[in-house]
């Protein structure tokens, strides 16, 4: 019986070939193929293509720099997370790619075995720490340092208004987030002592944290949101991917019940440049440029230059930064034209000079000297002359938690360093 | 058994292969896509290269198993969708006992075990309360999820890497089949799975009394059945499979050897089983090849979108037609057998 059935599902896989070919003639090679000086891939996570994020940032650098090299790029995307390593190492396998880049430290342990059964295959994988394999680049960013930022920005606005609370809801309680709240309250104390030395007031600003225990569920971005309004944040950062949909809601709530059309309280946005998601309530986001990642491994493995291991990339490498109005103009025009409109549908506005308008006023509710303020701090850090301090476990993080102000923190972190 | 039984539903399986392929043809043709290339890229990649093969047979693993579980209640006139459920608990036994005791025996019969145990209360609230069992394990999926979700976060998190569970100890993995691959002994394990549950079913009194309440619920009291019996037996049956399936997926699959965070990497294994039943018409064996087709499409997948530039949305349409084609038989026979009831 068994004989029969395997007869005929070969008779099955047989017809399913004669279809396919069965259409062959048909097909007439019209296009020019365009000659390309080679290949890239990149394999994307479960998260995929459109999450206007994380992937479409890194498929932005990855098209510029095809674009710029004249290579061909190949995109994966993968259903599921046990795709990750058939699909690194089908394209491994076939040994034409100059590069593989893997967006997202969940590819870690793929990479690491990849990389092993392909030790001639230079390998980048975004956000994954791989620190000792000779054909992975682990292209890392330092989330303190923007981080650091956001917290200027945050505490100079509380300061300003007279408040002294503001708070950040972070995600799941990983390593990687202690580099964001870290940095976050290194801001804040920065903030303090600029107000300080610029008022002559005292100011001492409390700061909430959160952790929401996931990284998808809005609803307890809400929640934590409307716990720290309650307790007076006068600007809360989310740290947490789509649970951070919820902080906005929840600001966003709040200021129309307060009848206002701006903030502050103030949101502040991550990853990429969110400022468009709720105008008038987003006064900024901390912008890990995982284009610019994307785009470094290809051109280093391009030119030759490159090297495994971990590449971190701070401001001064244009890796993290504070969005500006140009960002959220690239990000909008990044996006299909039927999208964007869809999107500006539901923001509420009539076109993209409406939002951006909306979105430059929303900035105007803070005065320049803040701005400016915000700006000396980034200058001074990618001077080196500040350096801001990056926790990695809770001992460090606990560390931060307790010091006083900023140059104790900044002590911190040269003793880090050094280490 | 009559050849009959056998050459009719095959032939509609490759009826409705053939029709799903050349719809999925028609729709590539208009979004841009050549077909040709399309299908020659699925093809070469499923099966062109051993590596190629080792994919698709790894993909076939879990879904044989949880189509069991399906096949099982459905042959005893049970709709128990609580495979996807029953895997998780299936995988975080592995992971527990094989730390405690690093042998892939114990994880597998860990696995076993609870898979078993995680589905009587389905089962009791069928039989003593009424409860219908598409109902109750839907929510028990959820449950399912949180519970093993708390044990991945909380008890179970790997201190090096917080976003999955502790690994199963080297000593209890199932080997690989081929060096390089993701294929594993899992996928031996899954056949003789199908193979005993195909024994189980024809071959024992209890199968046939499993299959006789599954044709007709009174004519099997009225021959001295007890159908109470037999449906707790068909949960108890399906859910050590699932379990299996949990078991085999964190042992053999590398890399991780763990649970992701979220269960990433188990998860929609109980729900793809039960097209993978359908379309294999609720029979074990059918269930194998079946199983293996949905490698195919599963392991095609990647090569659609390398070789021949079709994305991944547009795989998936394709595969959901021709899927959808092929359970089509399937279902209808499922149908008549409940308005039947």
């Amino acid at each position: 019986m068994k004989k029969s059935m395997f007869a005929l599902f070969l008779i099955g896989v047989l017809a399913f070939s004669v279809v396919a070919s069965g259409c062959i003639g048909g097909e007439k090679e019209t296009e020019t193929k365009t000659e390309y000086a080679g290949k890239i891939a990149i394999v994307y996570d479960v998260g995929g293509r459109g999450d206007l994020s994380f992937n479409d940032m890194a498929y932005l650098g990855a098209s510029k720099a095809a674009k710029d090299f004249n290579l061909e790029l190949k995109e994966v995307q993968s259903k599921q997370e046990s795709d990750y390593l058939p699909n690194l190492r089908s394209l491994a396998k076939s040994g034409e790619y100059t590069i593989i880049i893997a967006v997202g430290f969940m590819m870690t342990d793929a990479i690491k075995q990849v990389a092993d059964e392909f030790p001639d295959q230079k390998f980048a994988i975004i956000d994954g720490y791989v620190p000792d394999k000779p054909n992975v680049m682990s292209i890392l960013f330092k989330e303190n340092e923007g981080s650091a930022l956001i917290g200027a920005l945050a505490g100079l606005i509380a300061a300003n208004d007279g408040k002294d609370t503001v708070g950040v809801v972070l995600g799941i309680e990983i390593p990687v987030l202690y580099k964001f709240e870290g940095g976050y309250r290194f801001g804040v104390a920065w903030a303090e002592d600029y107000y300080k030395q610029k008022e002559g007031k005292d100011v001492d600003i409390q700061i909430l944290y959160t952790y929401t225990g996931s990284f998808t569920d809005p609803a307890k971005g809400k929640t934590a949101a409307q716990a720290q309004l309650g307790q007076g944040a006068w600007v809360i950062y989310q740290v947490a991917g789509a649970v951070g949909l919820g902080v906005f809601d929840a600001i966003s709530e709040y200021l129309q019940s307060q009848g206002k059309e701006f903030g502050p309280p103030f949101a502040v946005g991550v990853d990429s440049a969110q400022d468009w998601i709720k105008p008038g309530v987003i006064i900024a986001s901390m912008m890990k440029r995982v284009d610019v990642g994307v785009y470094k491994a290809v051109e280093a493995a391009v030119k030759g230059t490159f090297k495994g291991g971990i590449v971190e990339l701070g401001l001064a490498d244009g890796g993290v930064g504070v969005s500006t109005i140009e960002d959220i103009k690239e990000m909008l025009e990044s996006l299909p034209e039927d999208v964007r409109a869809k999107k500006l549908e539901e923001i509420g506005v009539a076109s993209e000079e409406e939002l951006l308008k909306k979105i430059e006023e929303t900035r105007k509710q803070v005065p320049d000297w803040v701005w400016d303020a915000v700006k000396e701090l980034e200058e001074k850090i990618k001077s080196g002359e500040v350096k801001v301090p990056k926790a990695f476990n809770k001992d460090e993080i606990e560390a931060i938690r307790k010091a006083k102000d900023w140059k104790e923190m900044m002590k911190l972190a040269e003793e880090w360093e050094s280490e | 058994m009559k050849i009959d039984t056998l050459v009719k539903p095959l032939m509609e399986s490759i009826v409705a292969i053939t029709i799903g392929v050349l719809i999925g043809a028609i729709v590539l043709t208009f979004s841009g896509f050549s077909p040709i290339e399309a299908y020659k890229a699925l093809l070469d990649g499923a099966l062109g290269s051993t590596y190629g093969i080792a994919m698709t047979l790894s993909s076939a693993t879990p879904i044989i198993l949880t189509a069991l579980t399906f096949a099982i209640s459905a042959r005893t006139g049970i709709f128990n969708i609580g495979a996807e459920g029953t895997v998780y608990f299936g995988a975080i036994a592995a992971i527990i006992l094989t730390n405690v005791v690093g042998n892939p025996l114990v994880g597998l019969l860990g696995g076993i075990l609870l898979g078993a145990l995680w589905s009587l209360p389905a089962a009791f609230l069928k039989v003593y309360r009424g409860v219908h069992e598409v109902i109750s394990t839907i929510m028990f999926n959820w449950i399912a999820f949180y519970t093993v979700l708390y044990f991945v976060l909380g008890p179970l998190a790997n201190p090096n890497d917080p976003n999955k569970t502790i690994e199963i100890p080297t000593s209890a993995r199932l080997p690989l089949l081929m060096k390089g691959s993701e294929l594993s002994w899992a996928f031996i394990i899954a056949i003789l799975a199908a193979v005993i549950s195909y024994y189980i079913l024809w071959h024992t009194v209890l199968g046939y009394e499993l299959r006789a309440s599954g044709y007709n619920e009174r004519a099997a009291r009225y021959a001295g059945i007890n159908p109470k019996r037999a449906i707790i037996w068909s949960f108890i049956l399906g859910g050590l499979m699932s379990g299996l399936a949990g078991a085999t997926e964190v042992m053999g699959r590398p890399p991780s050897y763990a649970i992701s965070q979220g269960m990433a990497n188990i998860h929609g294994y109980g729900f793809d089983g039960i097209g993978v039943s359908l379309v294999g018409r609720n029979h074990p064996i059918g269930i194998i090849f079946s199983g293996i087709f949905f490698g195919i499409l599963k392991a095609g997948a990647t090569a659609m979108q390398i070789e021949a530039g079709v994305p991944l949305e547009m795989v998936k349409v394709v595969q959901g037609i021709i899927v959808v084609a092929v359970a089509v038989p399937g279902l209808w026979d499922l149908i008549k057998k409940v308005v039947r009831r």
